[in-house]
């Protein structure tokens, strides 16, 4: 009995709190983005003449999200019968788009970010025993500075 | 190439299904399923597996579980079983060795454990005075027996064990969700199956004393207990006794049974 209510209890602190947190870093990422608008990014190869770089340099940004206990529950429910595992989809979704803001951000005063990579793992100790779950993603590209605006 | 700056406006790569509608959906359809699996499983323990189980198997199993109740051949004990044996004699369908055991604890409780055997617990002794009201609650547990229920409860504790622990794995609070979820569906059987063996054991006074005085006694007296103290699991598994004195009253009469002179229990020290 014990043992069940200690369930709801973190299943309701993990819902709530989940989506307070989803909430607040959705909007913030959704203000840095339009604000790092003007920094293009892009995954082409492709550089400028190389007489125009002033500089160039590696920029990277990381992010790590961990999941709430109602995540995980929905997640073990999702497994046994498949299907979209939504409720990672925003886990994700908000992990990349941190790490490319990060990413940006370490490239400030740069005129273009060329060959954004994006990559990702999961970092979990046995997630089944209730130990951590969380995803990393990492984002690494070039970012160039020219002699003159483009 | 022209570079045109976008602002990420939908976001396609994010479902839009609320998480509690999702969670709602997946635990009402999993719960559902696997309650669903349950009771069929049982039904097919009950009608096809179980009356399969040969007494040999049941012998054994019932071994396992006699380690916990060591038999000390009391004068107590025998007395006992000699009320046993003698309904055993009235049982239509006997054909197990019953033995009884009593078992040292203040619980209200009697058993009936694979292999034929009967379990009275020292609480429920100390509130019993007459040798009909003790003979009606063996009775009771001659019903289990009958019907094999100590077998289809065996079965279905294994049937959820094995669900739960496959499909959930070690996550304790699904598993103790799901466990307290399927217990509900199983008091619905277990209610059924008291009264189903209460009859029996109704039926089975009425042969062997030729009266059916005292049938009803036990339960009076203990309703009137606490029901959270050592009757606490006894109340948590059976049909509480105000309804069973009841449902024996409304059998009594409609069978007309005559009440007789009790016996009164004289227990050797
Ligand atoms: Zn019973």
């Amino acid at each position: 009995m014990l043992d069940l209510a200690l369930f709801l209890i973190l299943l309701t602190i993990g819902y709530f709190a989940g989506r307070a947190t989803e909430h607040r870093h959705y909007k913030s990422i959704l203000l840095r983005e339009k604000a790092s608008l003007h920094l293009p990014t892009v995954t082409s190869k492709m550089l400028p003449e190389v007489d125009q770089i002033a500089k160039s340099f590696l920029v990277t940004g990381s992010c790590v999200i961990s999941i709430d206990y109602f995540k995980r529950i929905l997640a073990v429910l999702r497994n046994i019968i498949g299907g979209r595992m939504t409720a990672y989809e925003t886990l994700i979704d908000r992990a990349r788009r941190e790490a490319i803001l990060r990413m940006k951000y370490e490239a400030l005063g740069s005129h273009i970010i060329v060959n954004t990579r994006v990559e990702t793992a999961s970092i979990f100790s046995s997630a089944s025993q209730n130990g951590i779950g969380s995803v990393e993603v990492f984002a690494y590209g070039t970012a160039i500075k020219l002699k003159k605006k483009l | 190439m022209k570079y045109t700056p976008k602002l990420l406006t939908k976001n396609v790569n994010t479902s839009t299904t609320h998480p509690l509608k999702e969670f709602a959906i997946l635990t009402g359809g999993i719960l559902g399923a696997l309650i669903l699996v349950y009771v069929l499983l049982g039904f097919v323990l009950e009608w096809v597996v179980v009356p399969h189980i040969p007494q040999s198997v049941e012998r054994s199993l019932g071994e396992l579980f006699l380690g916990n109740y060591a038999v000390e051949d009391s004068p107590e004990r025998q007395y006992l079983q000699g009320i046993l044996d003698r309904l055993v004699e009235h049982e239509p369908s006997q054909t197990l060795d019953y033995q009884l055991h009593v078992e040292e604890s203040p619980m209200v409780n009697a058993m009936a454990l694979p292999g034929g055997h009967i379990v009275l617990y020292r609480g429920l002794l100390d509130r019993v005075e007459s040798e009909n009201e003790l003979a009606m609650i063996l009775g009771h547990e001659l019903g289990h027996f009958a019907e094999r229920h100590h077998l289809i409860g065996l079965g279905r504790g294994l049937v959820l064990l094995v669900l739960s622990a496959t499909l959930l794995g070690d996550q304790s609070g699904i598993t103790q969700f799901l466990q307290d979820s399927l217990a509900t569906v199983e008091s619905r059987f277990s209610q059924r199956q008291e009264q189903q063996v209460d009859e029996f054991g109704l039926h089975l006074l009425q042969k062997t004393y030729q009266h059916v005085a005292g049938a009803t006694d036990f339960f009076e007296r203990i309703q009137k207990e606490d029901p959270e103290g050592p009757l606490a699991y006894f109340f948590a598994s059976h049909p509480s006794p105000a309804n069973r004195v009841d449902f024996l009253n409304e059998l009594i009469s409609s069978a007309h049974y005559p009440m007789g002179e009790k016996t009164s229990l004289d227990l050797p020290e």
